[in-house]
This record gives C-alpha cells, structure tokens and sequence, in this order.
C-alpha cells in the first residue's frame, strides 16, 4: 500500500473520529464530562503536533508540554499586560513557541537519540523553572488568571474539536506534500536523504518550528479555557502524557495521537471512581505497547483488518 | 562578600553534595557506557530505595546494618527485572530494531518512570515518609564547615561504597568485561566476554547504586513518590559534564556541579540554583559533546 493512500485512509478515518465526537455533546450536557473532553482535545492536539515530531521526523523531543506553556504565557501575558483579545493572544501564544521552537530546533538539529533528549528535556524544566521564578511577571505558582474567552462548556467543546480539526487538516496538507516525503526520508536515513538532495537543516528545523507553534497554540487555547495559567502546564509528566498517548494509540499515523488521546484521558476520568489506579495502568499500557505493540492501537486495527481482507470470504 | 571562612564552608558543603550526586551519575554513566541509552526512570531507582530503607527500618525496627544494605539489594533486583524483561531487544536481534533503538529506549525508561511513581503513590500513598536517622549526632564540624551528622555519616558511606566501586572496576574480571564493553560491545564479546551477562550486571549495580543512594539521603530528604526526579535530573547533567560512559568523568563532574550549585546560590541567584546544571548540560551536548574527559569510542 503506498504512502499516499494509507495517509489518505488515516486522514479520512480521523475525519470520521471527529465527526462522530462532534455528536458527543448530544448525549451529555454534564459540565465536568465536557471538561473532559475539552482537556482530551487539548492533549489531542498536542500529541499531534508531537507526533509530527517524533513519528514523522524522528525528532525525539521532550519538550511538547513546555511550548504549550510557553504558548499559554504568552497569551496570558499579552492578555494581562497589554489587554490583547483572544484571537491575538492565540496568534502571539503560538507565535512566540513557533519562534522559541525555531530556534531551539536550529541548535538541536546534529543530535539524535538520548541526546536530543536530554537537550530538550533540559530546556523544558529550564523553561518551567524560570516561569516560576520569574515572580514579579508572572506570578510564579500562583499563576496568571485571565478572562475567559466563552463561558457555555458545549461552545468550548465545539473550539478545541474545531482547533484540533484544523491542526489535522494542516498536517495532512503537510505530510501529502513533499515536505512529507522528505520528513519521512529524514527519519529513515538521514544521510541518505541529504545525498539525495534533502535540505536537512530547513525541514527538520522547520518540522520543529511548526511543532512548536502547534503545541503553544493548543496551550493559549487552553489557557483561555482554564483562565488561569501556571508553570503546572509544563511539567514532565504532562510530557508523559502526551508521549504516552502518542505511544498507546499508535506513533507515526495521522489518526493514532488522536485516538490515544481520548482514550487515555476519557478512560481515565472514568477510571477515577474505582480506585485512581488509571495512571499505574496507562504507564503499563505503554511499556506493554512499545515492548511488543509498536504500531499502538492504530496499528493493531489496520493489521486486523489486513488479515480479515486476505481470507478469502 | 565572599568571606574566606564562607568559602570554605561552601566548598565543603559543595563537596558533600557532589559525593551523593556521584553515588547516583556512576550507575547513569555505567548504564551508558554499556547499553548507550539514558535511563529516564534512574530517579525511581532512587526513590524506591529511600522507600525501601524508610519501612524496613521504620515500620520493622529492623538495624540499619541489615537496612541500607538490604535497600541496596532491593534496587539491585529491581534493575536486573527491569534489564531483563525491557532491555533485552536493545541487543538481541538488533538488526530489526537498529532504527527506533533510541526511541524505544526512551519510550520504555519514561513509561517505567511513570509506572513506579504512580504505582508508589497508590500503594503506598502520597505523603513524604520520616526515615529514622543515621546517627544520633546532630551537628559534626568537618574541617572548617559545621555540618549535620546525618550527612557526614553518608558522606562516609558514600565514599566507601565509590572506593569499593572503583576498585571493583579496576581490578576484578567482572570489572574489567564493564569497561571492555562499554569501549566497544562487539570486540569485547569476540573476547569472549558475555555482552549481555555485563548488561544484566550494569542494570543491577546502577539500580543499587540509586536505591543506595536514597536510602542515605532519606533522613535529609524524606521519600516521597516522586523524590527521585531532583537527583536523577542532577545525574543527567553529571553524565554530560563528565563525558557520556565515562566513570571518572562523572565522579569529577558530581563535584564539580555540587560546587558550582553551593558558590553559585550565593554567588549569582539563590532562585535558580536549579537551572545553572541545565544551562551547562545544553551547552555541554552542543558544543562539548565528548564532556570534560570523554573520549572518542573504539571501532572494531
């Protein structure tokens, strides 16, 4: 099966998800169930933009969840300092991780494996540490409350289900076009790929810069959703939550960081009311995924399905 | 500023401080040296030992002669379960995995980061335990510092256990088959060493070292589920500094960084004591990736 038809099949079957999540709200109006879904779409589009990253480029980063606190300061800020409306502060939230991206995924650029690891990972905790020190601008752990943009939880719903929309349709505009291809040689040799006339430095720069911004946008949404942010954002673990999603629903598809998403953070809420041991179980669900099931859950369907096809009927 | 009798005390206690950081880099930068990867759940290795110590001494009442070595060996197992059942595809049938050899590294060792501490939280709970003490003195002068007795007592053990490390890398034959493989695994199995028996045992000693670790530091630093995330954080900065893999490198560097932290609080900005380590460590893999003793590795 080429690329283009499985992308093809992957971006049509995303499109479907999202539709049939667009009906959600017509089986519940509960406020904190919306708020669930709501956060799912968050982490969707952050394991998305992360996704482009790790699974398409084999930039294996550390630091999603520091851009999307990055993103969310610098609505927050602009909102609070400047009084800017939300559009702009979406655009600046995103503008100013796209930039920081820019530059960070420059300098990173030669390093690979535990080294672009422990880079990023640095520059994340590096990051969070100065937002919360940096008391007498942002507060520090107090946090930076902002005016929330939409106040019926159904509105905000349909925003990050519409923002999530729109992240999926720009990577598969993207990964359709040849800039795909060449992200896709990247990871699979580099070397070979700069021989073949790849310019490396601009599109694994540019795969950087554009997951970045993706993630600082999903982070000023957020930011306007929650009305308050905190340096919490950029944590480790919000890190491992989005690679853990990315891992359980299937690396490197358009359609895996989505269903992971919502899976993982759905299942969870639910899981919540018999005993809190959601956590434990996804941690294991990724070592179990990555040990033996390298496709995700994306994967296992579409083998599934391959076999079902072959057998004659 | 800077009085003499000042620098003095902050030497000294920059020192200590980057006796127990060695304690935790020497197993991070073995791992390395052996395997090439970096352990992300090194922190947890920690945090179980500093749980391991805290109930078998607290809630057992058991001496703790038999206590810190016993946490020892809690990690020690620990790590050599976790080689055995998540390590192995690293080197075994490599061909096929020669691609996502990293990722997976980093994927499984995150996710078994986050298996333990949410597994202790739950199991255990959330709350900081009180470890009993290591000694009953509660202030010792050390040269020109005055000190807690907690932490000379582990300075005093963790100088030990580093001596005994040393010598048993230098000298004994399972010493020696570490730092064959960590210069190059195919030549040193073409020796006939077990290349895999030395990856079991590098797993084990590094898990002990960690859980060692935190079970000394468990009087000062209370366990906690997610305790190990500050030290483990430090050892990857250590790694760097000291050259990736490289023992000496890293016991040099856990110095150096526990100076720099303790002259630099004062020095430049108590608020982000945390973050000079980072700083050094970006600029460390960009423009000094070998580190500040590393050297080049072997080719067969």
């Amino acid at each position: 099966m080429s690329g283009d038809i499985r992308l093809m099949r992957e971006f049509i079957a995303t499109a479907v998800l999202l539709l049939l999540l667009a009906l959600l709200p017509l089986l519940t109006r509960d406020v904190y169930w919306l708020g669930v879904l709501v956060v799912s779409a968050y982490f969707a589009i952050l394991a998305s933009s992360w996704n482009l990253l790790a699974g398409f480029t084999g930039q294996f980063s550390l630091a999603p969840a520091a851009f999307a606190m990055i993103g969310a300061y610098g609505a927050a800020l602009s909102s609070a300092y400047y009084n800017v409306p939300p559009i702009a502060g979406l655009i600046i939230g995103s503008g100013v991780a796209g930039l920081i991206g820019l530059v960070l995924g420059r300098i990173v650029m030669r390093l690979k494996g535990p080294y672009l690891a422990l880079t990023t990972l640095s520059f994340a905790e590096i990051a969070r540490l100065v937002a919360s020190n940096s008391i007498n601008i942002t507060r520090g752990d107090l946090g930076l409350p902002l005016e929330p943009w939409f106040n019926d939880r159904v509105v905000w719903f349909y925003v990050f289900l519409g923002a999530l929309a729109f992240i999926i349709g720009g990577l598969y505009l993207l990964l359709r076009s040849k800039a795909g291809l060449f992200l896709e040689a990247i990871r699979d040799d580099e070397i070979a790929a700069a021989r073949s006339g790849v310019r490396i430095v601009f599109w694994k720069t540019a795969a950087f810069a554009i997951s970045s911004a993706a993630a600082g946008f999903a982070g000023a949404l957020y930011a306007y959703f929650a009305s308050l942010v905190t340096p919490e954002l950029g944590l480790v673990q919000q890190t491992g939550l989005v690679v853990s999603m990315t891992v359980i629903g299937g690396m490197g598809s358009l359609i895996g960081p989505v269903v992971g998403a919502f899976l993982v953070y759905v299942t969870s809420e639910w899981l919540r009311d018999v005993g809190g041991w959601q956590l434990v179980i996804f941690a294991a669900l990724v070592i179990v995924f990555a040990r033996l099931f390298r496709t995700g859950l994306w994967g296992l369907v579409t083998a599934a399905l391959a076999t079902r096809r072959q057998r004659p009927a | 500023m800077l009085t003499g009798a000042l620098a003095a005390d902050l030497a000294v206690n920059g020192l200590v401080t980057g006796l127990f950081y060695g304690l935790m880099a020497i197993g991070l930068a073995l791992i390395f040296g052996v395997l090439r990867i970096v352990n992300f759940a090194h922190g947890e290795f920690y945090m179980v030992g500093a749980y391991a110590y805290t109930i078998v001494a607290a809630r057992l009442g058991v001496p703790l002669v038999v206590a810190l070595p016993f946490a020892f060996l809690f990690g020690a197992a620990l790590g050599w379960v976790v080689e055995r059942t998540l390590m192995r595809p690293l080197y075994a049938n490599i061909g096929s995995w020669g691609l996502m050899r990293d990722e997976y590294a980093v994927i499984v060792t995150f996710g078994l980061s986050l298996l333990l501490v949410n597994l202790v939280d739950k199991a255990i709970g959330p709350y900081a335990f009180r470890a009993p003490a290591l000694v009953s003195a509660s202030r010792i002068v050390v040269g020109p510092a005055l000190m807690s007795g907690q932490k000379v007592a582990a300075a005093g053990v963790t100088l030990a256990v580093l001596a005994l490390i040393a010598l048993f890398l230098r000298f004994s034959y399972w010493g020696r088959a570490v730092r064959a493989v960590s210069q190059n695994r195919l030549g040193a199995s073409l020796a006939g060493i077990d290349a895999t028996a030395v990856s079991s045992l590098v797993f084990s000693l590094a898990g002990g070292l960690a859980a060692l670790a935190g079970a000394l530091l468990s009087p000062i630093i209370n366990a906690s589920p997610d305790v190990g995330a500050f030290p483990a954080i430090k050892s990857y900065v250590i790694v760097v500094l000291g050259g990736m893999g490289s023992i000496p490198g890293a016991f040099i560097a856990s110095l150096l960084l526990g100076l720099v932290e303790s002259f630099g609080a004062v020095l430049v900005s108590y608020q982000y004591r945390d973050t000079f380590g980072l700083v050094l460590l970006i600029l460390f893999l960009l423009f000094r990736p070998q580190g500040l003793f590393g050297e080049r590795g072997r080719e067969v």
